[in-house]
């Protein structure tokens, strides 16, 4: 009876294995079917994918066609120059358009639209040269700059560029509205002569008149997009060394060789193709190392991987100065000079940028002034040295128990440092939290926001300490120097002081170049010794070009990165 | 058939040999840890998420290191890397001095503190650059990352004092021409680092007493970090420790929290049943439906918590009022199911009140879905948290969580992996030992299993 039960019990499982076996066996095929099938239908997915991404992109540099791929960081909003106010539309409109006066690749000025012109102390002559067309093939002509200044200062326009029309007779009336457009101090003497007046003498104009918004626009034309100029490729003209062609937005763009642009310096390339806009350094990163891009900056963590692929790194500075920027407002203990003057002694720019950023191309500051400006004859901060920081910790503790004692107060309050929030401000914003704790004993709280939030909150005072960036938009001392003027609405912390108003006075109107840097020096040394911001670092870039492309440009002032004269190696010679 | 006989009808007699329990009788709890006993996965995560509770509570009593302070010294610093230093003066501010360079030469000995090189115009030069490799140059004329460029001669020196590392880097000088393009000419120079400290910086750190008799020249060990720094050369196993307090209070008291309030809702409505229970049910619905990043912003705007304060409290708040509804679901279906039994009838009719019923019967037996549904929703809670932290809204600098930990760590995945696989790791074996906790008690608690093996 047992056996028998043995024996039954073995056959089920005997049987139980036969089953189990051949389970086993249809499951196994059950799911090599199953992968075999994925496998078909990712591939089948990749070439769909594949067939959408590379719209005639044929890699990085395509020799035959002369035509090159780039990748963007974003999208430009519109490519209306009178109205543009971020980097990426400047880079775009930098290749498309031509103002009075161009940068060559060494950033001296050059001739672009204008042949030759004249900078009196009442205004300024510019003599235009017959061959620059539009590409309809009708001629630039003085009008055109006339109508798109106009629109630029008029208060319907809502240009946010404005202020740097300011030095032209009336622009800031009209601005605010107190005057009509037609009074603008700019006047076509014929087609060919622009005449300028000045509102005060303004020696650095010829650099004003290289920037975008003093590009020009065609009245009939503009009138004649309603209200749509700039929205899509065949809504602008262009008189640049190329024209978009195609603009899928969000995607790509196609930027076409002019073949009626009068410059042979410059357009090289027949086609220049966005196949990618990607704010990923990462992914741009791939996209160069698959050979896709031509160019991609390198972020420290990447540069290892550079160097053991054996990249040819370049480096630029990108023009920018970033600081630590106090609120000045009444209510703030940052307003107090003794408080900023203990911070200021608390911290050092050199180990922020060698010790917590790390990245190479930084240049710890020593100054607002950027160590690219020139001055009189040589660098400004060669002819101007600023104080030499150096770090105190003892000094830097008496001045916070001074101001202490000052506001009356027992404990400070936590300062709320409002910084972007990207990898870099979260990085600085931390490193600056824990060392104002241990040097100072100061609690510091970190506000991440979005660059739009960032600096909506910069308008409203809502922050102690602000981590700030300024890039110069002309190549003249004056764009840094009179950020912290009284009137200025970029000077976010409201710093006022009678002695700076009366420096950037001088320096926006003095035309003895000599006497104008001395006021610089003044607004450098003021700015040290009331201590409004703490210098951070001149921002720079680690990159890296497909070497077959030559004449690449990343610039300080102009477009951050500039294709107007670069040539696919073995090209030029044949033209 | 009737040879009966009276004997037959006697009683028995008392047998010697009667049936008794041969083995002690067990409680439901005695049987369920028995059977988790026997599951090695599961006792093995037990004893995971006790090591992880010891590591969490006690260990910052042990390692003592503050998990915000930074070294600055030793930035991404591997687990178990050479930390052996000399100490050297205070940093100086470079004058290079009189130039009798005739190539590119050191002008101190190469330390950590700075690499002060010196030149000579190289022939044809209108300027230089100063490069930087941990490569050799090699033909390719890859000379490594650009550290300075300078477009005069009148320039001879410059001091290299960027994220210095105590390896062998390769300097190059190559000369630029009048556009500031690179010419043909170059001198490399190889340079081993050495790692150095100051004595200022030394005392700071405690690492010698102000009175101690070392002389700059000597040798000493720089803070010890047993699993290494993270970019700002805070202690990794700090943070952890200060990141698994934000993980584990999240992922315990959360979970914790809302499965009470589930058990309560749906015992509630499944016990009172009709109009009552489909209204609660409904409502429940309700609360599925609502969008939990939404909630969290919200409630982060409700509680004043400004920016740079913790998110913590209203993640934790915002994680009890929208997942309880899962649980209630689940207890609901459970109570229902239990109040159609038999022996709820038979204790009814023995005139048991509602109390001693619900206490004595129905949730003894929801127990084990309510464990197991605890052990589940840890692991969810501490992904909830780390993913919050990783986007942001979690917890504020300096406070480390482990996902914040793994957002920072990925920014450097190539350099510095160990910045990211620690707190990865911990998350995974976390998330890992609760998963497998639940399983084991969902196999040990459910009363139908009992003596089925």
């Amino acid at each position: 009876m047992i056996d028998k039960q043995a024996d039954k019990q073995t056959a089920i499982v005997s049987g139980d294995e036969v089953f189990t076996h051949s389970a086993g066996r249809r499951l196994a095929l059950y799911a090599a079917y199953a992968i075999a099938g994925l496998v078909a239908f990712i591939y089948v997915l990749n070439l769909a994918i594949g067939g959408t991404g590379s719209t005639g992109s044929t890699g990085a540099i395509d020799v035959e066609n002369n035509s090159i791929t780039i990748a963007l960081r974003q999208e430009p909003p519109e490519l209306d120059a009178g109205r543009a106010t971020d980097a990426i539309s400047h880079i775009v409109l930098a290749h498309v358009m031509e103002g009075l006066i161009a940068y060559d690749i060494d950033d001296n000025l050059t001739p672009g639209v204008a042949e030759r012109w004249e900078i009196r102390e009442d205004g300024a002559t510019f003599w235009l040269r017959e061959d620059s067309l539009w590409n309809d093939g009708v001629p630039v002509t003085a009008a055109d700059f006339v109508f798109a200044w106009r629109r630029v200062v008029d208060p319907a326009s809502a240009s946010q560029y404005s202020f740097i029309m300011f030095p032209v007779k009336n622009a800031e009336a009209i601005t605010n509205g107190e005057l009509p457009p037609e009074t603008l101090g700019v006047r076509a003497i014929s087609d060919r002569i622009l005449e300028v007046d000045f509102e005060q003498p303004t020696p650095y104009f010829e650099k004003l008149a290289a920037f975008l918004t003093y590009y020009p626009m065609r009245q009939d034309f503009f009138e004649s997009t309603n209200g749509r100029y700039g929205a899509d490729p065949d809504m602008m003209l262009y008189n640049g060394p190329y024209t978009v062609t195609e603009w899928v937005h969000g995607s790509t763009m196609r930027w076409v060789k002019n073949p009626l642009y009068w410059n042979d310096e410059k357009g090289f390339l027949d086609e220049i193709h966005t196949a990618y806009i990607t704010e990923d350094v990462n992914a741009k990163l791939n996209l160069f190392k698959d050979g896709q891009i031509v160019d991609t900056h390198l972020m420290s963590p990447m540069l290892p991987e550079a160097m053991e692929k054996r990249w040819q790194i370049d480096r630029s500075m990108d023009g920018t100065v970033f600081f630590l920027e106090f609120n000045h407002r009444q209510e703030r203990v940052t307003r107090n000079r003794n408080f900023r003057r203990a911070m200021q002694l608390a911290q050092d720019p050199a180990e922020l940028v060698y010790k917590a950023l790390k990245e190479p191309s930084y240049l710890p500051a020593v100054s607002l002034f950027p160590a690219w400006l020139k001055g009189v004859s040589a660098s400004f901060l060669e002819e101007y040295p600023p104080v030499k920081h150096q770090m105190n910790l003892v000094r830097a503790r008496e001045h916070l128990e001074l101001a202490r004692q000052e506001l009356g107060i027992e404990e400070f309050p936590p300062l709320m440092l409002l910084t972007d929030s990207s990898p870099i401000g979260m990085l600085s914003a931390e490193y600056y939290q824990q060392l104002f704790l241990k040097n100072l004993g100061l609690e510091v709280r970190i506000d991440p926001q979005i660059f739009k939030q960032r600096l909506e909150k910069m308008r409203q005072g809502e922050f102690d300490l602000v981590m700030g960036g300024w890039g110069p938009d002309y190549n003249d001392v004056l764009t840094f120097g009179d950020l912290f003027s009284s009137w200025n609405l970029q000077n976010r912390g409201r710093y006022k002081s009678d002695e700076m108003d009366s420096w950037v006075r001088i320096a926006q109107s003095e035309l003895d170049p000599r006497k104008r840097m001395d006021a610089f020096g003044e607004i450098q040394r003021l700015l040290y010794e009331d201590v409004v911001i703490l210098p951070q670092y001149e921002r720079g870039f680690s990159f890296v070009v497909d070497p077959r492309l030559k004449d690449f440009k990343r610039r300080s002032v102009g477009p951050e990165v500039d294709y107007n004269y670069a040539y696919i190696d073995g090209t030029k010679n044949s033209k | 058939m009737s040879d009966y006989t009276a004997s037959d009808f006697l009683p028995l007699s008392r047998q010697e040999h009667k049936q008794s329990l041969s083995r002690p009788s067990l409680s439901y709890w005695q049987d369920a840890w028995i059977r988790l006993k026997s599951n090695r996965r599961a006792l093995a995560s037990l004893y995971i998420i006790l090591g992880l509770l010891f590591f969490t509570l006690a260990g910052p009593l042990i390692w003592r290191a503050d998990p915000a302070s930074q070294d600055l010294d030793q930035v991404g610093r591997p687990p178990g890397a050479d930390r052996s230093a000399i100490l050297v003066a205070d940093y100086a501010p470079f004058n290079s001095g009189p130039n009798n360079a005739t190539s590119l030469h050191l002008l101190e000995p190469a330390t950590t503190q700075a690499v002060r090189l010196q030149w000579q115009a190289l022939e044809g030069a209108n300027g230089h650059r100063v490069y930087r490799n941990i490569f050799p140059v090699g033909v390719e004329k890859a000379y490594g990352i650009p550290l300075a460029e300078f477009l005069t001669n009148d320039v001879d020196s410059f001091e290299d004092r960027l994220d210095m590392k105590a390896v062998t880097y390769y300097y190059s000088l190559v000369a630029l021409g009048p556009h500031g393009e690179l010419l043909d000419g170059a001198e490399t120079i190889e340079v081993d680092v050495q790692r150095v400290t100051t004595l200022f910086e030394a005392i700071d750190r405690g690492l010698i007493s102000a009175d101690s008799d070392l002389a700059i020249g000597d040798e000493i060990s720089l803070t010890w970090h047993p699993l290494g720094t993270d970019y700002l050369g805070r202690d990794m196993l700090a943070r952890l420790m200060a990141g698994a307090r934000v993980s584990l209070f999240i992922g315990i008291g959360a979970p914790l929290l809302f499965v009470l309030f589930g058990v309560f809702f749906g015992s509630v409505a499944g016990f009172i049943g009709g109009k009552t229970d489909q209204f609660m049910m409904r409502f429940a619905d309700f609360v599925v439906a609502l969008p939990f990043l939404l909630f969290m912003i919200l409630f982060k705007i409700t509680f004043g918590i400004g920016p740079g304060e913790s998110g913590v409290f209203p993640m934790l708040v915002a994680l009890v009022l929208l997942m309880w509804p899962a649980t209630a679901r689940l207890v609901r279906g459970q109570i229902l199911q239990i109040r159609e039994q038999g022996y709820i009838h038979a204790a009814q009719l023995l005139g048991a009140k509602t109390p001693y019923l619900i206490l004595r019967h129905m949730i003894p037996n929801t127990l084990g879905v309510v464990l197991v549904t605890i052990t589940f929703a840890i692991p969810s809670a501490i992904f909830t948290e780390a993913f919050l932290s990783f986007i942001g809204m979690g917890v504020a600098p300096p406070t480390p969580s482990w996902g914040s930990m793994s957002n920072e760590g990925i920014k450097s995945m190539l350099m510095t992996p160990h910045e990211l696989i620690l707190p990865a790791l911990f998350i995974s074996i976390t998330v890992l030992a609760f998963n497998l906790l639940g399983d084991g008690l969902r196999d040990s608690l459910d009363a139908r299993m009992r003596n089925q093996d």
